[in-house]
């Protein structure tokens, strides 16, 4: 009987927040929490009560007005059918995905405070409701996950502790007269990482206390491109995302990574909302990959995780088309990808390809939508969806070259950190600086990697190869229509690191052996 | 060191006169520089034994595509042909009056860039060097500058078939250097994707060159002829000098003679000038792709005739020279390809080896390329006298007296180069002052020369009057399909597309997934 308490506790919760505001709106909140927390427990073991600290607090440092917000028919009717429709799809997966032999009541309490997060952050009331969604998102993430691979307690609180991020994003921007010296620390901190890539041999894991972080070639190098994106190319003030994209990359437990992902999108998406329902429907893709390789049957687990990874790439492919989701997210995410690739079988592989091909498709296909469809708003640089498609291809191509590796490590870097900012004024030679080295030009960082995926992709399949080379000859023919259009940076102001980029591209179009090098592919 | 020499003479002189101001005397740097260039790369074919090659790698900085170097007789013969005719251009140009504007880095870039296509030691540098002459000739930093954009993009498009051939060489044998690549690495398919950046620069012959105010064009002889020509002997070089099998040999002779005819057909038809010379040259180069395709060392040394000659000739047709003027006089008669022509040595040895195969009916449809060719050009000869001699004369001129003595370039040029592509056997040509003998039939090409220019002065001597036999005014001139005139008709589709799209995305992923 006490196994459905957590559940009964959750429903009252939820109850008592639909029906009450501030502060007795708050208290509920947190009773769905705790009964989360209570359910996890049972579940696994009392070690993971931590998880809890950071979404109580989260909640708490949300401000809750005292008065009912104004409420018509027709939202009224959306927020319930979100919720309810919400519920049902975690109720599914809880009973497709149980943990043990627990009963489906106990083993839903995560999966139903995600529901209530998503309810919340899709259809919101105001503002403070959907910051609150999205906290329960993150810590529901965490949760689910603990559920499924446990971890230990400091862990688990780390991975609870992600919850803060939507209100650090929110609220904590870094001081300006700060921001120099941050930017100037970062770019050391990816130069010294960058090295450490360069003559650190095979994997590591640090450990501290029960906390365990990898730390390979591709997360050394990542963590770089993250940090240098992070000190030129986010948002002024929440460079310290950056960090996010590192934790994710490097973290060994499955609760965390995937919580610090769903934390960087909640920050990417505070300025910038386009693309934020694929980036947490991405997310959620992602993460299912660990609980499906827990908790499904043996019979369908691998090929759904296959499928789940390659449909997660794609959606953060299609959502990260400017801003912050762009700059960190997409790289995050990527490499993320590249990292838990490797552990994909030959037939999930094949799975993988197949999906990663219609998704370049899909990418180019959208973009040149934008400029086929009459009256629609916003038409979108034609060359992003051929640099995506070309971007799926190459992590897809897991080559025994590694050059597919190699590949989508470059695409990363164009996408993120170069492909970013407005051109300066021409007919300087700092513009023309700036023109090679976002052209397709040789000596640019878009020639060296388009042609190597090329290669990667014709040793990984001659219907990859091709669609390869056919995404080349389009990115060849893109400026036809583009001009010089480039995607939406993020609101910065002109700084002294804007020949980062360039210097970046001309640096790694030329010498990209260098990069393969680092990736310690060729060793 | 020496193999880096061409590029450093032609670098540091592109150096140069982007740092001097605009003046006379950056031309003479340049030429200069381009012909000591060629004369390096002269004096390294010379120094080969026969049939030697020489590696020389520097760095690795983009995976399979080392930094190196290839030095043989191939590269070679071509690096010096190419090199030699861009200084005759620079200093056709130099001697040009009224124009002020200063193309030497230009010029020099894209020099460099041939040179580098030419010397690349494997397939994965070559596409990348390809990459940068088509950035170098157009000038097109920013890809959506109009300036020949319709050709430069077909251009780097078609160059995509490099790629993927040294692509599949690397998934095949690990590696695209020519050293490394076993001669049954290319298929079919891999050929034909070779043959598309090849067709294309020929196909770049036909369009107009340069502005009306351009006394020399550059582009054709250096940018799209030479590696074109070079491309496609140095594939056949990395198959063993063969085709994959028979019928893609008489394929691919068929191709290049109907295309040849077809070139030919719309030259007749054509205004004097460059469109004119454009034609004919691409019509020569048809017959040279299609014997290209034998699998006989005379046949090779026939083609390779043909290409290294195509190279000079497009060079001197590319000199804009005035109506009636010798040099251009002597510039239609080798279009013409009549005999005692550089082009008619070539196919007179390309005959001679398909009649030893029984085979010289093939050479009917060369034969009606020649007549075809002979009639667009001749009718459009003016003759007067000579008014000055310029450089354009006498690169004219020399080539001539090159068709006269071939011992000037088979020697040294062609049979080295052809016995690149694949064994040529001691004897397999003699040359002589006099002429050419093979085993199985000889060229007098000094009679030859003699008696075809006394015909040819006679005949000029009694039409004087009457020439040329056709208007020069009208004619025809009919444009073919330009890469100018190809505008983006945009579609317009419903709103409802994106939902289309997304549902067959899902569709696919759900039976991706549930496909056990």
């Amino acid at each position: 009987m006490i196994v459905y308490l957590p559940a009964a506790l959750f429903a009252v919760s939820v109850l008592a927040a639909y029906g009450s505001v501030g502060r007795r709106r708050q208290a509920a909140t947190i009773g769905a929490v705790l009964a989360a927390e209570w359910s996890l427990a049972l579940l696994v073991d009392s070690s993971l009560t931590p998880w809890a600290i950071g979404p109580i607090v989260a909640t708490l440092l949300i401000p809750r007005h005292g008065a009912r917000a104004r409420s018509s028919f027709e939202g009224l009717t959306r927020r319930v059918i979100t919720i309810v429709g919400a519920l049902l799809v975690a109720v599914f997966l809880a009973s497709r995905l149980p943990v043990g032999e627990n009963p489906v009541l106990l083993s839903a309490v995560p999966w139903v405070l995600g529901a209530l997060g998503a309810a919340w952050f899709i259809s919101p009331i105001d503002q403070p409701e959907r910051l609150q969604g999205q906290v329960l998102m993150v810590a529901a993430t965490a949760a689910i996950l603990l559920a499924a691979v446990p971890a230990g307690p400091l862990t688990a609180g780390l991975a609870g502790g992600m919850a803060l991020v939507p209100i650090a994003g929110e609220h904590w921007r870094l001081p300006g007269r700060l921001r120099p010296g941050l930017s100037a620390l970062l770019l050391l901190l990816a130069a010294t990482v960058a090295l450490l890539a360069a003559v650190v041999p095979g994997n590591v894991a640090l450990v501290l206390f029960d906390i365990v972080l990898n730390v390979s070639s591709v997360t050394l190098l990542g963590a770089a491109i993250l940090l240098i994106a992070g000190a030129t190319a986010t948002p002024i003030g929440i460079e310290w995302a950056a960090g996010l994209g590192v934790l994710t990359l490097a973290a060994a437990v499955p609760g965390l990574r995937w919580a610090a992902l769903a934390g960087l999108i909640a920050v990417a998406t505070t300025l910038d909302r386009r693309g934020e329902r694929p980036a947490w429907l991405a997310v959620g893709a992602l993460a299912m990959t660990s609980v499906l390789a827990s908790l499904a049957t043996p019979s369908w687990s691998a090929r759904v995780q296959a499928v789940a990874l390659a449909a997660g790439l794609v959606l953060m492919l299609f959502a990260a088309r400017a801003a912050t989701l762009r700059v960190l997210a997409l790289p995050t995410t990527a490499l993320a990808v590249l990292l838990v690739l490797g552990s994909v079988n030959a037939a999930g592989l094949v799975r993988v390809q197949w999906i990663a091909a219609l998704g370049a498709v899909l990418l180019v296909a959208r973009a040149a939508l934008t400029w086929l469809i009459p009256d629609i708003s916003g038409r979108e640089v034609l060359r992003d969806g051929f640099i995506g498609g070309l971007l799926l291809l190459a992590i897809s191509a897991r080559d025994a070259l590694g050059l597919g590796v190699l590949a989508a490590v470059l695409l990363l870097i164009d996408a993120a950190i170069i492909r970013i900012d407005d051109l300066p004024s021409p007919s300087s030679r700092w513009s023309r600086l700036v023109v090679l080295a976002r052209s397709n030009w040789p000596g640019s960082i878009t020639f060296a990697a388009a042609t190597i995926t090329v290669i990667a992709a014709l040793q990984a399949g001659l219907p990859l190869g091709l669609l390869a080379a056919l995404l080349l000859a389009a990115l060849q023919l893109a400026p036809l229509v583009d001009h010089r259009g480039v995607a939406s940076a993020p609101e910065r102001p002109r700084s002294a690191l804007r020949w980062v980029g360039p210097a970046l591209s001309i640096g790694c179009g030329i010498a990209p052996a260098l990069v393969l090098r680092m990736l310690q592919l060729t060793r | 060191m020496q193999a880096l020499l061409p590029f450093i003479a032609l670098l540091g002189a592109a150096a140069i006169v982007r740092q001097r101001p605009r003046g006379k005397s950056n031309g003479w740097i340049a030429a200069g520089a381009t012909a000591l260039a060629g004369v390096i790369a002269l004096v390294e074919l010379l120094r080969l034994s026969p049939g030697e090659h020489v590696d020389v790698p520097y760095l690795t900085t983009f995976p399979y595509a080392d930094l190196a170097i290839r030095l043989d007789g191939l590269s070679l013969a071509f690096a010096t042909i190419t090199l030699i005719t861009a200084a005759l251009l620079m200093l056709a140009r130099q001697r040009v009056r009224g124009d002020r504007r200063d193309p030497w880095a230009g010029w020099l870039l894209t020099s460099a860039a041939t040179c580098a296509v030419i010397l690349a030691d494997n397939l994965l540098l070559v596409y990348i060097a390809l990459q940068l002459l088509t950035l170098a000739w157009s000038g097109a930093l920013d890809e959506a500058a109009p300036r020949r954009r319709g050709l430069r993009l077909v251009v780097q498009v078609a160059d995509i078939g490099l790629l993927l051939a040294a692509a599949s060489a690397i998934q095949s044998v690990g590696t695209s250097a020519f050293s490394g690549v076993p001669s049954d690495t290319f298929g079919l398919a891999t050929f034909v994707l070779v043959l598309l950046p090849v067709v294309v620069r020929i196909g770049a012959l036909t369009q107009s060159w340069g502005g009306p105010r351009e006394a020399v064009v550059f582009e054709p002889g250096i940018a799209w002829l030479a590696p074109a020509g070079y491309l496609l002997l140095r594939l056949l070089a990395l198959m063993g000098g063969r085709l994959p099998d028979r019928p893609t040999a008489v394929a691919l002779f068929a191709v290049g003679v109907i295309a040849a005819l077809v070139f030919a057909g719309l030259a007749l038809v054509a205004r004097a000038g460059p469109r004119l010379a454009g034609l004919l040259l691409a019509a020569q180069a048809g017959l040279a792709v299609a014997l290209s395709t034998g699998d006989q060392p005379l046949l090779t040394v026939a083609s390779t005739w043909l290409w290294l000659n195509l190279v000079p000739l497009a060079g001197v047709a590319s000199v804009r020279s005035h109506d009636g003027s010798t040099p251009e006089a002597f510039t239609l008669l080798g279009l013409a390809m009549v005999p005692g022509s550089l082009a008619f040595v070539g196919l007179w040895l390309g005959a001679l080896a398909l009649n030893a195969r029984g085979l010289l009916l093939a050479m009917i449809p060369v034969g009606l390329v020649v007549v075809l060719s002979m009639i667009a050009a001749l009718s459009h000869v003016i003759v007067r006298r000579p008014r000055r001699f310029d450089v354009a004369t006498a690169w004219a001129g020399a080539l001539a007296l090159i068709a006269a003595f071939p011992i000037v370039a088979t020697g040294t040029l062609v049979v080295p180069a052809a016995a690149t592509v694949r064994l040529v056997p001691r004897g397999t040509v003699s040359v002589s002052p006099f002429g050419l003998a093979t085993g199985v039939g000889a060229w007098p090409a000094l009679a030859m020369s003699v008696v075809v220019g006394l015909v040819l002065g006679l005949a000029a001597w009694r039409l004087v009057g009457r020439l040329p036999l056709r208007s020069r005014a009208t004619g025809g001139g009919r444009r073919l399909l330009s890469f100018k005139r190809a505008r983006l008709v945009k579609p317009s589709l419903p709103a409802w597309s994106h939902v289309v799209l997304w549902g067959a995305f899902v569709a696919v992923v759900g039976a991706v997934a549930i496909r056990p």
